[in-house]
């Protein structure tokens, strides 16, 4: 019985017979086979089929393994010339070089002539790759800088930070630091630990001393003791001294070449003395002489323990001399340590859990009282920067945040230029069809021309690298500022970088020349010479596609910076409850005990000035990011379960100085007699953290404090001011009136006259803090400074916002004028059949507004969902609305509009004589 | 797996031994090989015409185009007297490296 097929079903039939016959004639392609070669071979094959069938294969698999196994027409010739020629490379005569060093210097002169010829066009393409590549460039730098932080050490996988986990009734701690006399015990106990040493800032909370050189007097931060072992840790390279020795007797100093070059300029100042005033936290000041025994190199910028100077460990114990002995406190001093090769660390980790074990019931016993528990953890010290997060950090943790932002926005703006590239070489290459042809006529394969246009683009990249570098320090000067980094050219020279920028001009290059190398080389010689070359509508779709992603990208920018500000303006303009404007803030750092003893005449004295309204004492002003607290109890001498409240300690004219609002309750009086021994204020936060369901319940209420042991009342509530800024959210307070926290004069002034205001004050400083550098600050300043990261990352976006504009119109004018030169003709013929120029504009300029109107729906909801996720972290923010995107895209369209009626508007009112007469 | 170098250079000789046994065709000398060696010698197949075209020049065997049982036609090789001189050749060269090499990978006398 017959089985009809379906015409489909019938196309899928094997028929051997016809593949055979087809291969045979593929044969024909190399003229060197003969008949009786392929007649031969075609036996061979026909065999081989048979003998696979009899295996049990079908036809077609039969055919399909026969043929794979023989090869084709290109291969078969390929053998017969191998066994035919010496030739080396094997290539057979009738196969093209793909190497022919004797068209480089065409290659070249064609690439430059390029160049030259279409200087506009070239300055566009430059210039876009060079503001992206340049872009990327500090990005990576940053990164890596990042990224690499303290990995330059010997040995760096065994040296570790130990970091203290202590864990009370309230809760549990993590801290950087651990106490003092541990470095000793693992020193003396654990023949683990290769080196172990300790680093301790001058102070609990700060680390500037105060330097005398003769005449000059500074502050000098950055400032550590230090056991004299720490130059076999960590690698500081010596210029002058001798490591071994230059930390071990007291009263020794090493200073890094910048502060050399600060105190004594050219001088050698190895073995001079130096003047540090220094005063151990409690003992009174002392002015001490110290002896210069070794010069450094500068800090590198990617450590997380910057220092300036080194002081050794021997003076802070012939200062201190329990230094050695307090177990209790993990004050400010930090252990480092280099375990020995193949130790386990967690076994390590493990056992010295028994130092803290074996100090705690010493001490227990000795006090008979419960001590908090104590346990010490390891934090290798590559790891220092990027993760930890503990309390007392030296530095800032680095912020992943940033980092991927940073990175998004480089890459964005490096897209736009290379869309750019991409745009215009796609656009220009058209004109260069005749040179494909006449290439591919005379003899170029394919795959030449691909190396061809790749090299070109890589050039220009090239090009764009070589501008970049000019705008890199550019730049890096502005980043740095900005983001309070100290990235500098030097960091280029690192292999990582050099292989990053490698890649990015790989990257560049390939990504920007793959239009024209890969569509127009493969277009057909004939088809280009009989001028059937009608813009391919591929290329005109990748045109629009490109436009419509970089305007897309640059609005997204656009929506973005603006939220930036918006929410920027918006906290600046938030009432914060309290009074910013006009008060000089002076911090007292050196006399404090004088300072805390007498701040009362202080202030008197400064009042009579005219124009010093108000005067007033605090432990802090507003928009200090203190984290000084107090447990606050109800019971007596047991804080289990207490809460712990923000501190601000104050004089009694605080309040009224700042401006700040009660809800309940009264202020701090002097007239009331005993406010300073037994009153607290706390704001409406600290009312809802300590319980109570209105301020006027907790008016009244006594509470003992973890600070002073002191049990007060609570005369009155305040409103939450915002004294820690916009971005958090207003804490818990309690305001004291606690002398020994002391530490900052606030004074209330009027702006006729500053010049002599501020000689008056620097007068009276001097009288006061003689020997002190006379140092201020704007309270606005201070707290505009608070919103740093918000302001940073508002001025790069708008920056990178109006450069990937510019870039985006730079792109949009050259193919503007491109498209329009094209149509010059079609221009001329419309004018002299009387269409108007506004008729041609509207004509030419209605294609590219599409296209924007395109970009903004693709940009919107991204911009919206990125931005709502970045306003997220603020506790006061604005809401997304419908206006900004309505700007951002108006902006985008306008200046769209403008570029291209540029363009339109000349062509349209050029005469069409010129356009049409045709010599 | 014999390496390319060695398969090619000992291309001659197995062609030529093959050809010993009687007039063959070219389907049947890569059957040959692959059953003697089992499967350790690996011919391309567009190696092999190449191959017996140049020795077929170089006149140490002939062929002649005959009707097959099936009726298809096929070439057929056979060795020519200047063959066998050249395979006698190629076999004393074999046979001395051969030689050298069992020589070579027997194990070696107690030196003392």
């Amino acid at each position: 019985m017959k089985i009809r097929l379906s015409d489909k079903e019938e196309k899928k039939v094997f028929n051997l017979e016809k593949s055979i016959k087809q291969w045979r004639k593929s044969l024909n392609k190399n003229e060197a086979l003969e008949d009786g070669y392929k007649e031969e071979l075609e036996c061979h094959l026909r065999d081989k089929i048979e003998h696979l069938m009899s295996h049990g294969a079908s036809e077609e698999e039969a055919f399909q393994e026969a043929l794979g196994k023989i090869g084709d027409a290109s291969h078969i010739g390929g053998e017969f010339h191998k066994t035919n020629t010496r030739h080396l490379s094997g290539r057979p005569p009738w196969r093209k070089s793909l190497w022919m060093p004797g068209l480089l210097s065409s290659y070249f002169r064609i690439a430059f002539r390029k160049v030259r010829r279409q200087k506009i066009y070239s300055f566009i393409n430059v210039a876009g790759l060079a503001v992206g590549i340049a872009c990327c460039a500090v990005i990576i730098l940053y990164v890596t800088n990042e990224l690499t932080y303290d990995n330059f050490h010997k040995d760096v996988d065994r040296i570790y930070r130990i970091a203290t986990h202590r864990i009370n009734i309230v809760g549990e701690f993590w801290m950087s630091t651990t106490p003092a006399p541990l470095a000793l015990d693992l020193k003396a106990n654990y023949p683990q630990v290769e080196e172990v040493i300790r680093v301790v800032p001058p102070y609990e909370n700060a680390s500037h001393v105060l330097v005398v050189q003769g005449e000059k007097r500074f502050f000098e931060n950055r400032v550590w003791f230090a056991d004299p072992e720490i130059f076999r840790l960590f690698r500081m390279r010596f210029l002058q001294g001798d490591p071994a020795t230059a930390l071990v007797k007291p009263n020794a100093v090493v200073l890094t070449k910048e502060i050399v070059e600060k105190c004594f300029g050219e001088e050698n100042p190895l073995g001079k003395t130096l003047q540090i005033e220094l005063d151990y936290d409690i003992r009174p000041v002392k002015i001490q002489d110290f002896e210069i025994t070794g010069i450094i190199e500068n800090s590198p910028a990617n450590t997380h323990l910057k220092y300036d100077m080194f002081i050794s460990m021997a003076t802070m114990l012939s200062n201190l001399s329990d230094f050695n002995e307090d177990w209790i406190i993990p004050k400010a001093k930090y252990t480092y340590i280099k375990l020995n090769p193949a130790v386990d660390v967690n076994f390590f980790e493990e056992q010295i859990q028994q130092i803290a074990k074996k100090y705690t019931d010493i001490y227990e016993e000795r006090f008979n009282r419960k001590m908090d528990l104590y346990q010490y953890f390891l934090q290798p010290i590559k790891k220092i920067h990027m993760y930890s997060s503990n309390h007392r950090e030296i530095e800032p943790s680095g912020n992943w945040y940033y980092i991927y932002i940073y990175s998004i926005i480089a890459f964005l703006i490096l897209l736009i230029g290379c869309m750019n590239f991409m745009n215009l070489s796609a656009a220009l290459s058209t004109m260069r069809t005749k040179e494909v042809g006449l290439r591919k006529v005379v003899g170029a394969q394919r795959r030449q021309l691909v190396w061809q246009f790749l090299g070109e683009s890589l050039l220009i990249t090239i090009l764009g690298f070589i501008f970049a570098l000019g705008l890199i320090s550019l730049l890096l000067t502005f980043f740095n500022e900005m983001a309070g980094t100290e990235l500098s050219l030097a960091g280029l020279k690192q292999p990582i970088v050099l292989l990053s920028l490698l890649g990015l001009l790989l990257f560049v290059s390939i990504g920007s020349g793959s239009y024209p190398a890969f569509i127009l080389t493969s277009l057909k010689p004939a088809s280009i010479f009989q001028g059937r070359l009608a813009p391919t509508s591929r290329g005109s779709m990748m045109q629009k596609f490109l436009v419509i992603g970089q305007f897309a990208i640059s609005i997204f920018l656009v929506i973005c910076s603006l939220t930036v500000f918006k929410q920027l303006n918006f906290m600046r303009g938030q009432a914060l409850g309290f009074d910013l404007e006009q008060k000089l803030i002076l911090r007292v750092k050196s006399n404090l005990g004088y300072f805390r003893r007498n701040y009362e005449a202080v202030k008197k004295d400064f009042l009579n000035y005219p124009s010093i309204i108000g005067a007033t004492v605090s432990s802090s002003v507003p928009g200090d990011k203190s984290d000084s607290g107090y447990y606050m109890t109800t019971k007596k001498e047991d804080f289990k379960g207490a809460s712990r409240l923000k501190v601000i300690t104050m004089d009694y004219d605080f309040m009224p100085e700042y401006g700040i609002k009660m809800v309940a309750g009264r202020s701090f009086q002097r007239e009331m007699g005993n406010d300073e021994t037994g009153s607290y204020l706390i704001n409406m936060a600290g009312v809802k953290e300590l319980g109570f369901n209105s301020p006027e319940e907790a008016i009244n209420k006594y509470y003992q404090a973890s600070y002073h042991r002191i049990t007060k009342r609570i005369i009155g509530v305040t409103d939450d001011f915002h004294y820690r800024g916009m971005q958090e959210v207003v804490e818990p307070l309690v305001m004291d009136i606690e002398d020994s926290l002391m530490n900052t004069l606030t004074l209330s002034i009027t702006i006729e006259n500053m010049d002599g205001l501020m000689a008056f004050v620097k007068n009276k400083w001097n009288e006061h803090f003689p020997g002190v550098p006379f140092e201020y600050s704007f309270l606005d300043d201070d707290f505009n400074r608070e919103y740093r990261y918000e302001k940073q990352m508002g001025r790069l976006l708008s920056i990178i916002t109006t450069l990937g504009l510019i870039i985006a119109c730079l792109g949009l004018f050259g193919l503007a004028s491109f498209v329009t030169q094209r149509r010059q003709k079609e221009i001329g013929i419309r004018k002299v059949l009387g269409a108007s120029i506004s008729d041609i504009v509207i004509m030419l300029s209605k294609k590219f507004v599409g296209l924007i109107l395109i970009s903004v729906l693709i940009a919107s909801p991204l911009a919206w969902y990125s931005m709502n996720k970045w306003l997220q972290d603020f506790a006061y923010r604005i809401d997304m609305n419908l206006i900004l995107f309505v700007i951002a895209a108006a902006a985008a369209w306008i200046i769209a509009l403008l570029t291209v009626s540029f363009q339109a508007i000349r062509a349209a009112s050029a005469s069409p004589v010129n356009s049409l007469r045709d010599e | 797996m014999v390496s390319k170098v060695l398969a090619a250079a000992s291309t001659k000789p197995v062609i030529l031994s093959i050809l010993t046994r009687g007039e063959i065709y070219g389907y049947q000398i890569i059957q040959n090989v692959i059953e003697v060696s089992g499967g350790t010698l690996e011919w391309s197949e567009g190696m092999l015409y190449p191959v017996l075209h140049r020795m077929e020049k170089e006149g140490s065997i002939q062929s002649q185009w005959r009707i097959s049982e099936n009726g298809r036609r096929r070439k057929y090789y056979r060795l020519t007297e200047k063959g066998r001189r050249e395979l006698e050749l190629e076999r004393e060269q074999w046979m001395s490296v051969h030689k050298v090499l069992s020589k070579l990978w027997k194990p070696l006398p107690a030196l003392d």
